[in-house]
This record gives structure tokens, sequence and C-alpha cells, in this order.
């Protein structure tokens, strides 16, 4: 099979690594379907393969004792899995899974493990993009704490927006809660309060965003501090 | 088993209920009474909302698959009173 180029990729780490690094990866990149609900990491087994998304949503999920609590999304400016596999362990407390469907390129970890030990280059990029993710968990638990369930809606369906392909966005409310950490019934009220001011329409499964620049008021700051680190880390804004 | 809508009503007034659109199926109508309890302590536990200034004057209106209203269970019932047992 021919390999995949480099010019042709729509992650955005694969699209901003230098040739030579693209070029140790490339002939095991091999891609694939993301359906919804796929499993593409179990929790506390080993990790044999990292996704860099191309499209589509993947979702970091923890299950208590009080339901599944969503702790971070990853679209196609990340790779499913590095976080745990870059800093050493073959495996992580968490199931990571597709959120919404999409298609990626997945490596063996050993591999992407082998390449960050022989180039410098690499491992910057790919730490840094680990810290970008921990910048995304970090800014969760602050507006988790101290903002309005309107708020934190707003800001995940910006998240969701920002990694999606148009203005639809497919979410169940059950999602949505998980996401949001609160009751679904919570959710139908915040998303009833972004409905009435015309930010967003909401029909089963479906929500389309209306009007971004009104959600990001209605976000206050709690949305782009994580975006702008990667921008500024990732990309050299 | 039977699907129960936990409808949220917050305010007089049509605009004041959110419905739910996905439901949730449970054994009888007292398992969607406890349901009904246990996500008003968690929404008056931990959620702020501008919509909702007070969750205690807040209730679920519970609906059949049938959109008939089976159960109101006002979000005050989960604070237990002294004299007023069932």
């Amino acid at each position: 099979m021919a390999h995949i180029q480099q010019s042709a990729v729509r992650n955005r780490l694969l699209k901003v690594m230098i040739g030579e690094d693209f070029a140790r990866l490339q002939s095991h990149l091999e891609p694939v379907d993301l359906l919804v609900d796929q499993t593409l990491i179990e929790a506390n087994i080993r990790t044999e393969y990292l996704y860099f998304l191309e499209s589509g949503l993947g979702s970091i999920t923890a299950d208590g004792t009080n339901g599944r609590v969503e702790i971070g999304i990853i679209g196609r400016e990340g790779v499913v899995g590095a976080s745990h596999v870059l800093l050493g362990s073959d495996r992580v407390p968490y199931r990571h899974f597709v959120q919404m469907a999409g298609h990626a390129l997945s490596i063996r970890a050993g591999i992407v493990s082998a390449a960050v030990d022989e180039s410098p280059t690499l491992r910057k990029l790919l730490l840094r993009y680990v810290l970008t993710e921990m910048i995304q968990v970090r800014q969760t638990a602050i507006v988790n704490a101290t903002f309005e369930i309107e708020v934190r809606l707003a800001r995940w369906l910006l998240m969701c927006h920002d990694r999606a392909e148009g203005d639809e966005l497919l979410l169940k409310h059950e999602f949505l809660s998980m996401m949001l950490g609160v009751r679904r019934s919570g959710v139908t009220l915040a998303m009833q309060q972004l409905e009435g001011a015309g930010r967003i329409r909401a029909r089963r499964g479906r929500i389309t965003v209306l009007d971004r620049e009104l959600l990001e008021e209605m976000a206050n700051g709690s949305y782009g501090t994580p975006e702008a680190e990667y921008a500024r880390l990732i990309e050299g804004a | 088993m039977p699907r129960y809508f936990f409808n949220l009503r917050y305010g007089a007034g049509l605009g004041k209920l959110a419905v739910d659109p996905e439901g949730d199926e449970l054994a009888d109508l007292d398992a969607a009474r406890q349901h009904a309890l246990q996500c008003a302590r968690e929404l008056v536990a931990g959620s702020r909302s501008f919509a909702v200034r007070d969750w205690f004057a807040c209730s679920f209106e519970v609906e059949d698959a049938n959109a008939r209203r089976v159960l109101t269970v006002p979000f005050s019932d989960i604070v237990p009173e002294d004299d007023d047992e069932d």
C-alpha cells in the first residue's frame, strides 16, 4: 500500500512535524475508520496502538461509583494514547473511545516510543502536545468548579465545534451529561438557555451551532486558554 | 421495563420546562420517583444555573412513554420532613 503523504494529512501534529520526523512514522501509519462508541484504549490494559485523529472526536472517560465522567476530548489536534505512552506508562486507568465518527492514522505505540528516543525534535513536539492535554484537563477542573452549567456547556460545545467538520454536532444528551458531569436534566436545562438565546439549535442527538460568537460570549473566558496554548506551543502562533 | 421522561419544571409557564428527550428505563413508578430524587440531589449539590435561582422551587414532572404525567416530584422532597413521612 502507498504510504500516507504528509501533504495529505489533516492531523495538526503530523502536519507541523519536520519532514524527517514524519518520515520516521510514515510507513507505520495505517488509516482506520472510527465508529461511534468504538473503544480505542481500554482502561488498565496495555496500549498497543496510538491514533493520530484525522477527523472525529475521541473522549477520555473515567468510570466511578456515580457513573461515567468525561475528563478530556481529543480531535485532529491530537493523538489518542500519546500522553501515558510518552510519559513512560504502557497503560492508563481511563477508557478512550470514539464520540463522533471519523478517521485516524493508527500506529504501534512501540514505534512512536522508539522514534522519540531517536529524535529530540519529535520528542519535543509530542511532549508539548502532552502538555496541551494537561492544560485542557486543568482548565476543565477550573471551569467545573467555578462556572454555571450554561457556561460549561458553551465551552464544551465550542471545543466539539473546533473538532467537527461543520456546524452540526451529533451528540446525545446522555453524552453531554457525561461531558459536563451533570445529570441529563441539567444538560437539557442549559441547552434550553443557549437555544433561547439563539446560540444553538438542539434536536434529538443533533446540535447546530448557529452563532459561534454568541457561544463564545456565553463561555465567558472559560474557553480559549488551552486552545491558545496549543497554537503557541505546537504551531508557533 | 417502562421508559420514563423526567421533565424539569423550573418556573411557571411553557418556557420554563426542560423537556427530557431521551428518558430512562426504570422498573416501576417507585423506581422512577427514586431516580427523580437522586437527580434532584445531584443538581442541588453540584450545579449552578443562570435559569434557576432556587433549586428547591423546581420539580420533576415525570411522564410515561405516552406523554401522560404519572408523577410530580418536588425537589423539596429530598429533604425529609419530620411529620410528613409517607
